[in-house]
């Protein structure tokens, strides 16, 4: 384990001061030794996300993917279970998955010709016999692995810590939620293409803090979207903050925005008819079924760098709204430098007309090229560079995370939301984020597999943003 | 996964020799295009467009040699038509697009035009290579957008114009925060 100095411990004891007043020390953003620590800390145990098994539906099929900065190979191999491979050969490390993707029974490492079968397995070397005689035992010389690899409704995810709990653990009432968008359609869900990649001068963090339930930002910084007819003006400014901010504990966080069953408006996520059609009360049951019919959009973040967002949005100006579906990878590269890399997924069994329109109207506004995403970019960036200024450090510069901690404000903790989780109306509040920097802090400082965090414990310290409702 | 390197739809080319009329007349349109590009002369460029365009920019993935170039068949950067890119264009006319105001400063290079006529449309297919520099605020860092575009070029009320552009991209991961600009 990276070895915490006593530098890197007296901040985390400042951050944990700073959460509880609502403030986060700006250094987080941008901080070398801390995101060594957090390569270390968060993303050797965390449940991260790797890709759809829709990308790899044959035996042999592999994508190349990351967890933290790490290579790994997803593969789904001869025995057709799923697996995430580390790419380094076991003789001298080379890599012996060069592509990023494309279908393989062996993978070779070009360095001396070791040569593993898609399960990991060492299926031999030249000259093994002559070479070393009876002392390499090929049935412990096969590729690491993540030691843990789950599939959610296709959506793959991996822990490289032997201790991690099951994804379901992991997830808590997140699963309930991933269940509802992506476990009613009877035929299931696919990618489109590839996903797309850019890189960012920017922290991870920056990102992953944005889909924690930063709706505050929609109506400025996008207001370019409105103005065109992009997203949905809404009548007054205050339609734009009606919807929940579900904290789901264990740093998730779930924004959903609802249409009550007597208003007309958008059902399922704004997807056509032909689309609703395949959704189906008979997987969950009513209750996950009334409560995607419902929804119009959501937005939500799985810790610590998964993001996923449905709306209708529109790409033509002169066609109609068309639903959305996009997911997204925050992936660190360096303390102001990451990937992000977005995936579009639709339904499968829907016409090809509208998986087209679903898919250029979903990169057309959140991708590199996308109307709204292209924005985010600029900020993104400019906080990793402020972050990292030594003005910054010299005054300990804390940034604002007040938003709905005092109870003074219109957002209130509600019990009516219908669905599991601590749910407040409006949107107005940042506990979302809050939760992500409080789950942050609890991997950073845990030397054992950090334990289950409630909503409440999110709060902690902010208790009363856990309970400005109950006056 | 397309395996193809050009164009999506084969069609009957004639090679058109450079030095001829049309050739240059083909080299002008581009070369005045990029300048309204670089000018962010956007409304200018709009109207340099066949009201037809069929606009994109696939996603290119790491292939072994076998298997191509990488070019997606299914995934894009840009998959653009003429109201999508008015779109774009009304909307980098607000006040609130931030990611490119300040604009970015571009520079388009154009290099290794070769023409050619399409038997079947009428219209003139020009590829060439595209160098695209970009720099924003006081970034420093390098941003590169390099590939080669196929453009498709037809006449229209007595002037050409663009009716189909496919920019083929020589990136996997792109070296620019975002996709703020025209190819």
């Amino acid at each position: 384990m990276y070895k915490t100095e006593p530098e890197v411990v007296r901040f985390l004891n400042e951050f944990d001061g700073a959460l509880e007043r609502g403030t986060i020390p700006m250094r987080a953003f941008n901080d070398a030794e801390l995101h060594e620590l957090e390569l270390d800390r968060i993303f050797t145990r965390a449940w991260v996300f790797l890709g759809h098994e829709s990308e790899i539906p044959a035996r042999g099929d592999y994508v190349q993917r990351r967890i933290g900065r790490d290579p790994f190979v997803l593969v789904r191999s001869e025995d057709g279970e799923i697996r995430a491979l580390f790419d380094s050969c076991r003789h001298r490390g080379a890599m012996v998955c060069r592509a990023e993707r494309g279908n393989a029974a062996l993978f070779r490492c070009p360095y001396h010709g070791w040569t593993y079968m898609n399960t990991g397995a060492l299926a031999g070397a030249p000259l093994l016999k002559d070479a070393y005689g009876s002392e390499l035992d090929k049935s412990k010389m096969g590729l690491y692995a993540a030691p843990h690899l789950e599939s959610l409704h296709g959506f793959i995810f991996a822990s490289l810590d032997a201790d991690a709990p099951s994804l379901d653990e992991y997830l808590g009432d997140m699963k309930w939620h991933l269940d509802m968008i992506w476990g009613q359609c009877e035929l299931g869900w696919e990618v489109i293409g590839e996903p797309q990649r850019t890189v960012l001068a920017a922290n991870w963090k920056a990102p992953a803090d944005n889909f924690s339930g930063d709706d505050y930002h929609t109506v400025y910084l996008h207001r370019s979207t409105t103005e065109t007819g992009i997203m949905e003006n809404p009548e007054g400014d205050s339609d734009l903050w009606d919807g929940y901010h579900v904290q789901l504990g264990n740093g998730h966080h779930f924004i959903r925005n609802m249409i009550p069953p007597d208003v007309p408006g958008p059902r399922f996520l704004g997807y056509p008819e032909e689309v609703q059609k395949l959704f189906s009360p008979s997987m969950l049951g009513e209750e996950q079924y009334e409560g995607l019919k419902q929804t119009v959009g959501l937005v939500g973040s799985v810790f610590p760098n998964f993001g996923f967002l449905s709306f209708p949005f529109k790409h033509d100006r002169s066609a109609d709204f068309v639903a959305t579906m996009s997911v997204r990878v925050f992936e660190p590269r360096a303390a102001g430098e990451m990937v992000a890399w977005t995936w579009t997924l639709c339904p499968k069994g829907v016409s090809e007309e509208f998986r087209r329109e679903s898919y250029r109207t979903t990169m057309g506004t959140f991708s590199a090229a996308g109307t709204f995403e292209q924005d985010d970019s600029d900020p993104w960036m400019s906080i990793t560079r402020a972050a990292g200024a030594t003005y910054a450090r010299k005054v300990g510069m804390q940034l604002d995370y007040r938003m709905g901690m005092n109870g003074t404000a219109s957002s209130r903790r509600v019990d009516d939301y219908p669905g599991p989780g601590v749910a407040y109306y409006s949107v107005l509040e940042e506990g979302g984020q809050r939760g992500f920097h409080r789950r942050w802090l609890q991997f950073m400082r845990s030397d054992d597999y950090p334990p289950r965090m409630t909503p409440e414990e999110q709060n902690a310290g902010a208790g009363v943003a856990g309970r400005n409702g109950d006056g | 996964m397309s395996t193809e390197t050009e164009t999506a739809t084969r069609t009957e080319e004639a090679r058109i020799p450079s030095g001829s009329p049309e050739y240059w007349r083909c080299v002008d349109f581009l070369l005045d295009e990029a300048a309204a590009l670089d000018g962010n002369r956007f409304e200018d460029w709009l109207g340099m467009l066949h009201p037809e365009i069929d606009y994109r920019a696939p996603i290119r993935v790491t292939r072994e040699r076998a298997a191509g170039p990488g070019f997606s068949s299914e995934g894009y950067h840009f998959l653009e038509n003429r109201d999508s890119l008015q779109t774009r264009v009304d909307r980098l006319a607000t006040d609130f697009a931030w990611a490119e105001d300040p604009p970015s400063r571009t520079r388009r290079f154009l290099t290794n035009f070769r023409v050619c006529s399409v038997e079947e449309t009428d219209d003139l297919r020009v590829r060439s290579n595209m160098l695209l520099y970009r720099e924003r605020l006081d970034e420093t860092r390098q941003q590169l957008l390099v590939g080669k575009r196929e453009d498709d070029l037809r006449e229209l009320d007595g002037a050409l114009r663009l009716v189909r552009r496919l920019v083929l991209l020589d990136h996997s991961i792109l070296m620019t925060p975002n996709l703020g600009i025209f190819l």
